[in-house]
């Protein structure tokens, strides 16, 4: 029966993963919100989800302080250094996430105090939404569990996102000549296009799952490489 | 320096060094009496290739490194690691025949210098040891001798004249980097040093025979840091001359200094590969529990 | 303090009976340790006092006078004692370091203990004994001879030196002579160059002390040597006078002032021998503060 090494530090290391991955549900919750305010314009929702960034970038320095802590007085080396490295990625995509959700919030009172314009693509946005909201419980998930298949499944998943980005771009296009109508499809679209960003963030937390388990970092699927 | 002459080189009694090591470096052909001509001596940079065949070190019935291959790059800093009992420093002495001084001690197999198998019969015991050095983990000078007397101790013994091993001394003084520090004091006691200053002398007392491979065992770790890290930075100079193989406790260091590590348990070798590879993704699951101080 | 809190500190009684066994003890040993010091202040405090008297240049360089003749000195003791003693160094000292490098340097445990042994057993005979081993050998069917007190005095040397030399390159940290194996140094010259230079401080010590018991000894200078000695002899094929021999037999000597002249001779040999003691123990001193000791 051996005495534990190093016990203090491996929990730290632990409580550190999960303190990050939490910031995933801070972002989830933060979506939900949004897409909430999305569907009834809600404009004090989404002051709300701006005013509650704070979180997660908080999430995000106290996190991180920790883990260059971690850096310098515990000589991390293998599948150690690799979380960590790992970590300090998936906080800066979280943050990012955290941060593309203000973006769209802050654009709906924009979208004027007169009901949406076009259901059809409402609802797009919604589904765009849910889906990413999947993502991001996927990827969640595919870290904790070091699971690299989950991982490279997300690419899959924010397939079905790129192409509902697409539609609502199609849709935006033969939205007519009013000139409010078409103020109000580039809003949207821009909300389109955050919630796609989300999305590939997601994928590059997949992508840091496979670092971590084979030492190994590839695209999974990138711009310049697309289809994975 | 001195002309090779056949029948000299060949005869068993304690030849010059210099010649011994042209010797083995040369050929397979041994140290022994023969007819034939000794093959011309060469001296390029690729001298001081090691490597370990089958080696199995024992004490009395007790079975210490349990069959060994390992080859050592020439001009490489090798880093052997492993928990306490391993066998790292058993193996590394077995490399200059260091663990047959031992009451009971043996070994098996083969060490091969540049092709030649250190532990043949017909090789010149002393010799050996002149090309493959040794420094040791307590810095120990001769208590009785200065510091110019320590670094030629062993070249007293050649034959060389009083001018050239002067010379010598003072290229294993630089090379120790050791001679700006000393240069004024050479006929101080060498006990008047500090600890490290100590080691650098032991280290030049190695190199001033000019051996092809020199073996460190846990160098540093009777030095406080700073002392550390200056020999750590004459390793990396140093490797430009001979073959370093470094038996240390302390990972970090292995990381800062090798080029290869290797990586040992129970006598056996686990994992041999770059040193960046197996501190990021070893292979093997022992050497990522060991190398993360989950046992040790 | 009274609310028990620190009860497991206070005092149960038996601190003062603690405290007086402890002040016994004490004084005890003190007492021990003046009484040893004592012995040695009155031993050469009446030495000194009583052989001053006779203590003289005159005293030192001339030989002594027929038996009851006490115009003479001891030159030719001192001169005997010295003869005797430089010989037999000659050969205990070689000999005992020799056997000491052959114990701790090439000997299997299996010979180097028995041969330990074998020294304590030879320090702890009689000298008398020596001496009559001694006679039978070189003196029996010859004459007395310094050369035969030399050989009896070697043979009580030899543990000596042999057994602190012993101690002394134990004391060698066999790190140095890793080193110089790992030099390619062969193993006589270790021997030769680093064990023997390092250890020379011990070496000397030992020799010093085993010449120091030898100058005194007087048993087997009796059977192998003349008591009565006339002129400055330096020859050692002849008997030759010495210093425990001029003791004795001024001692024996009704004259007071032959008892005088055997306190003045004895002083002489303490002196040499507290002398020979200081320095042995410098050296030692200076041996193991070399090897870190």
């Amino acid at each position: 029966m051996a005495v534990e090494t190093r016990s203090q530090y491996r929990e730290e290391l632990e409580r550190l993963e999960a303190s990050a991955l939490g910031g995933l549900d801070l972002v989830d919750a933060a979506l939900g919100r949004t897409l909430e305010a999305i569907e009834h314009t809600d404009v004090e929702l989404a002051q709300l989800v701006v005013a509650d960034d704070d979180r997660i970038d908080g999430r995000y320095l106290e996190v991180h302080q920790a883990l260059i802590t971690l850096l310098a007085t515990q000589s991390p080396v293998a599948t150690d250094l690799r979380l960590i490295s790992a970590l300090l990625h998936v906080l800066k995509n979280i943050e990012r996430m955290g941060d593309q959700c203000v973006n769209i919030c802050k654009m709906i009172p924009l979208s004027g105090n007169e009901p949406p314009a076009d259901e059809e693509m409402v609802r797009l946005i919604l589904t765009m939404g849910k889906q990413t909201r999947t993502l991001l419980t996927q990827a969640q998930r595919a870290f904790s569990g070091r699971d690299v298949e989950m991982a490279r499944d997300l690419v899959r998943q924010d397939d079905v996102v790129d192409n509902l980005n697409r539609e609502c771009f199609r849709l935006a296009l033969e939205i007519g000549d009013d000139a409010d109508r078409r103020e109000w499809a580039m809003t949207m679209l821009l909300a389109a296009r955050a919630i796609e960003r989300i999305g590939d963030n997601a994928v590059d937390i997949g992508e840091q799952v496979a670092y971590v388990v084979t030492g190994l970092f590839r695209e999974f699927e990138d711009a310049s490489h697309p289809g994975g | 320096m001195h002309n090779q002459n056949p029948t000299e080189a060949t005869a068993m009694t304690e030849p010059n060094p210099e010649q011994q090591s042209r010797q083995e470096a040369g050929a397979p052909a041994p140290l022994a009496a023969a007819a034939e001509q000794p093959p011309a001596p060469r001296r390029d940079r690729d001298v001081g290739e090691l490597e370990l065949r089958g080696l199995r070190a024992f004490y009395g019935g007790n079975e210490a490194v349990k069959g060994i291959d390992l080859p050592f790059k020439a001009n490489d800093v090798t880093a052997i690691i492993g928990p306490s009992g391993c066998g790292k420093s058993t193996m590394v002495r077995c490399i200059n025949r260091m663990h047959e001084e031992i009451a009971g001690a043996r070994a098996e197999g083969e060490v091969l210098l540049d092709g030649l198998d250190l532990y043949d019969s017909r090789i010149d015991i002393v010799a050996v040891r002149r090309a493959v050095g040794m420094v040791f983990q307590k810095p120990n000078p001769f208590p009785t001798m200065s510091v110019l007397d320590n670094v030629t101790a062993g070249l007293r013994l050649t034959g060389a004249s009083r001018g050239e091993m002067d010379d010598r001394a003072r290229q294993a003084l630089v090379g120790a980097g050791l001679w700006e520090e000393v240069k004024n004091r050479l006929k101080s006691p060498g006990v008047g040093l500090s600890g490290g200053q100590q080691q650098r002398l032991c280290i030049a007392r190695a190199l001033a025979v000019e051996p092809e491979v020199l073996l460190m065992d846990e160098p540093c770790s009777a030095l406080d840091p700073v002392a550390t890290l200056k020999i750590e930075e004459l390793i990396a100079e140093l490797k430009q001359r001979v073959t370093i193989v470094i038996v240390t406790h302390n990972m970090q260091q292995a990381a800062r200094v090798a080029d290869t590590t290797v990586f040992m348990l129970d006598g056996e070798l686990v994992e041999v590969g770059p040193t960046e590879k197996l501190f990021t993704t070893p292979d093997d699951d022992r050497t990522e529990q060991y190398v993360t101080g989950k046992f040790g | 303090m009274a609310d028990g809190s620190h009860a497991l500190l206070l005092d149960r009684g038996n601190l003062k009976r603690r405290n007086r066994v402890n002040r016994v003890v004490e004084i005890g040993s003190s007492i021990g340790a003046v009484i040893a010091v004592a012995v040695l202040v009155i031993v050469v405090g009446s030495v000194v006092l009583k052989g001053a008297g006779a203590l003289s240049w005159h005293f030192l360089t001339t030989p002594s006078g027929l038996f009851g003749d006490t115009s003479g000195g001891m030159a030719n003791a001192l001169v005997g004692t010295l003869v005797i003693v430089a010989i037999a160094a000659a050969i205990a000292i070689p000999v005992g370091i020799l056997v000491a490098i052959y114990t701790t340097e090439f000997a299997s445990s299996r010979f180097a203990h028995p041969i330990g042994f074998v020294l304590d057993v030879l320090n702890g005979v009689p000298t008398i004994i020596t001496g009559i081993f001694v006679y039978g050998l070189l003196v029996a069917g010859n004459k007395p001879s310094g050369f035969a007190g030399s050989v009896a005095l070697a043979i009580v040397m030899l543990p000596i030196v042999a057994r602190t030399a012993q101690e002394v390159l134990t004391l060698v940290p066999a790190t140095l002579k890793e080193a110089a194996h790992a030099l390619g140094i062969a193993r006589w010259r270790t021997i030769l160059r680093i064990t023997v230079p390092t250890a020379a401080g011990g070496l000397i010590t030992g020799s010093l002390l085993a010449v120091a018991r030898a100058a005194g000894e007087t048993a087997p200078l009796l059977l192998c040597n003349f008591i009565f000695a006339q002129g400055v002899l330096t020859d050692p094929g002849e008997g030759l006078a010495s210093i425990p021999l001029f003791i004795f037999q001024s001692s024996e000597s009704p004259s007071p002032e032959a008892h005088t002249q055997a306190w003045a001779a004895a002083l002489v040999l303490i002196a040499f021998v507290l002398v020979l003691n200081v320095v042995a123990r410098a050296f030692y001193a200076r041996s193991r503060k070399r090897m870190g000791a």
